[in-house]
Formats: C-alpha cells, structure tokens, sequence
C-alpha cells in the first residue's frame, strides 16, 4: 500500500481504530478498513488534530454499522487497560481543546516531536552501546555505533511520522517512550562525566610538561660533552637538527647542586653576545638558592676513552 | 427521537440509493448522503454500512490504486442489490404513507 501521502495523524489514527478491531479475524478486519486512510484524509483535510474523533469510539461505529460483533468484555486485562488508557487520553484531550492556552501549548509541544523522536532514539542507541561496552559519551566515537545511531534515528522518526509500521507497534512505541522519557535525565548525567573522564584523560597524557629534554622518558637535567680526546668540553652550545636550542632548563627551573641534594640552585643560562640567554650551553652551572656564586656541577667522568681515528672536516 | 436515530434504520436504502447510478468509495459515498440533506450521517457508520452490503450480497467492490495517495475502495451495486433497493422502496414508501397519515390525524 502507497504511504506517501498519509498525514502521520490520519497513519496514527488508522492504526488505533485497527487496534480497537483487533479482536475481528484479520482478514475481516483488513476488509472493514481497506481504504480507510483515503477516506479519512478526504474527510479530514482541513484540521486534522480537532476533528479527528475517537479512534475506539469510531471503530465501534463501524463494527456495529457493519453488524459484527463487539468483542467480548473483560476479554484481556490487557485490553481493559488499554481502553482505560484511551479514555483517559480522550477525556484530557477534550479538556484541553476546550482552553485556547491549552491548545496553543499543545501545539507548540507538538512541534518539538521530531526533536524527541532524535532524543529517544539517541537514548536507545547509547543503550545498545553502553551494553556492548567501550562507549558512553554523548557520541558514538566509533564508526559502528555512529550507524547504530543514525539508523536508530531513521527508524524512529519514521515512528513518529506514522510510517513504516506494523501491528503492535503502538504499545512498543508508548513503552520505549516510557523508557526513554525515565531514562533520558540519568543518560546525560553518565554521558556528561565520561566525556569529561575522557576530556582529563586526555589532558593527562597531553604535552603539558614535555618541555626539556627526554632520555628513555626520563628528564636530561644536564649534558657533559667529551671531547675527541675524551676530556669535558666546556661552554659547549647544542642545537637540535631544526637548529631549535636544546634547552634542558627554562627560567626559574631549580634542582639540586650535590648528588645528596644538600644543597639546591636554580640553573643558570650563559648569554650570548647577540645578548641571548642560552640554556643551550653545557655544561650548565648552577647558582645555590643561599646566595653563593655560580658553581659547576660535577661531571660523571673526570675523563671518557678517546675516540680512535682522525675525521677529516670535510664539509667545508 | 431525533434524526440520527431514525437515520439507522434506513441507511442500508439510503447508501443503495446513491450507489445505484454510479460507484463510489466510501468518502464518496458518505458527500452524496450529505449533499441530499443527510447531514448527520456519520462517515463510520457508512463504511461499516457499505462493508455489511457487500457482505451480503448486495454491492461489489474494488480497489484503485493511486500512484500518489493511498488506495481508494468503490463500491457498486449488484442485481442483487438493484432488487434489494427495488423491495425496501417499496417498504418504505408504505411505511412513510403510513406515518405521515398518522402523524397528520394525531395533528389533526
């Protein structure tokens, strides 16, 4: 059957008087309403939402006009809640049609449907993802439950405009509601502190204090530069292969001055004679925080083996 | 006693009346009763009408499909139903004699 043009409220409509009929055979029932929709639209045209009547009443016209029977009362608990349920929602729809406020509000809520069919379907989604684990934010960070999500909410906004149904998918429809209207409060809680673990997650492991010069990991303090001849070099400036200063220090940055750490200094930079003050230069020396006068710091070896064989420079 | 109640019994003739010339889908149906003065007819009632006529018998039905809106269900009347309407005028046409002549004396 063509759907295309079936105003969601005709579609909805249609499916409740077939509810109403569902004690009928099918194939009876699919008789007393074939065409239903067309007939209805052509009825309904003008102001669907205040002239539609009540489905069960309506189908109950039709049963009786046709001379079937009614169904036999008390027949399912289920049914006499569900009649209940109908009634209710008659009788507050009469009372609010007849306060003008009250139908501009209804209106206005009804106008915010197809963002809580995007809503429900988001919950149901980060249902499906929560349970299969490694997912909980506000959105899917992969591509699978990206698709779950965008199908759910195909799926569901489908639901909400009346189309692709099938019997019993009203009461599935008001109990998934029902779920995810309870739901929905406590998943944006969850939702809102794993993307927040997530965000310190990351700033844990964030460049914030890369800064210096790493071995295996661990912080280089100091660089003791050798010789060919295996003796300390002094006032040795060294620079990265971007021509960057390697600075193990900034300003400021303190350590301790014997290997006991007695005493403690802030490191101190050499300037250079363009009148920079260089990090970059080793070893670095060390000015004690009482004041005393630059020190060196002592050197791991006094002396290292020197290198064997002579390099010719020649890059120049 | 108002309209609508008098209405029930009669409809079964009323619906094979306007079907008789031309078929009509069930909206169809329920604008023709209107049109002739039958305001109070509710659209229901004539479907379920419609759907009890062709079970007994008395009209036919088929779909046509539309390539844009859903599908329309005509109905048209039968032989059957031709003699049907033909007995219930007649019914009717006794009856209504009857009633206004009383309802004219109890005036009177």
């Amino acid at each position: 059957m063509s759907t295309s043009t079936i105003a969601p409220q005709i579609a909805q409509f249609a499916r409740a008087v077939r509810d109403a009929l569902s004690d009928l055979p099918e194939e009876e029932r699919d008789e007393l309403t074939e065409g239903l929709e067309a007939d209805l639209t052509e009825a309904y045209a003008e102001d669907l939402a205040n002239t539609l009547p009540d489905p069960v009443e309506y189908a109950t016209e039709l049963r009786t006009a046709a001379g079937l029977p009614m169904p036999a009362k008390g027949a399912s608990w289920t049914h006499g809640m569900a009649e209940a349920w109908r009634y209710a929602r008659r009788d507050v729809m009469r009372a609010v049609r007849s306060n003008p406020a009250a139908v501009h509000l209804l209106d206005f809520a009804g106008s915010l449907r197809p963002a809580w069919w995007v809503a429900r379907a988001w919950v149901a989604s980060w249902g499906v993802a929560a349970l299969f684990g490694g997912e909980g934010g506000f959105l899917p960070t992969s591509t699978l439950f990206a698709l779950v999500l965008l199908v759910f909410i195909v799926v569901s906004v489908q639901w909400g405009r009346g189309r692709w149904t099938f019997r019993g998918l009203a009461p599935l429809i008001v109990v998934g509601n029902v779920v995810a209207a309870v739901l929905i409060v406590p998943v944006v809680s969850i939702a809102q502190d794993w993307t927040r673990d997530v965000e310190y997650a990351y700033y844990d492991q964030g460049p914030g204090d890369l800064t210096g010069v790493y071995l295996n990991g661990e912080p280089v303090t100091n660089i003791f530069p050798y010789g060919s001849d295996g003796t300390l070099l002094r006032d040795v400036q060294l620079f990265d292969e971007n021509g960057r200063p390697l600075a193990t220090a900034v300003e400021g940055a303190d350590g301790c001055i014997d290997p006991e750490c007695a005493v403690t200094g802030q490191w101190a930079p050499r300037v250079t004679e363009d009148g920079l003050t260089s990090f970059n230069v080793f070893p670095m020396r060390m000015r004690p925080d009482d004041g005393g006068p630059v020190v060196d710091r002592v050197p791991p070896f006094k002396k290292v083996s020197p290198v064997v064989g002579k390099v010719s420079a020649n890059n120049d | 006693m108002d309209a609508t109640q008098l209405l029930k019994g009669v409809l079964d003739v009323a619906v094979l009346a306007v079907v008789e010339d031309e078929d009509g889908y069930g909206y169809d149906v329920v604008r023709r009763l209107r049109a002739a003065g039958l305001e109070e007819v509710g659209d229901a009632s004539v479907y379920g009408t419609l759907r009890r006529l062709y079970s007994a018998g008395a009209l036919t039905s088929y779909v046509v499909p539309s390539e844009e809106g859903p599908h329309r269900k005509y109905y048209g009347i039968t032989p059957q139903g031709r003699s049907m309407l033909e007995v219930q005028r007649k019914v009717w046409t006794e009856f209504s004699t009857t009633m206004n002549r009383l309802l004219q004396e109890g005036a009177a």
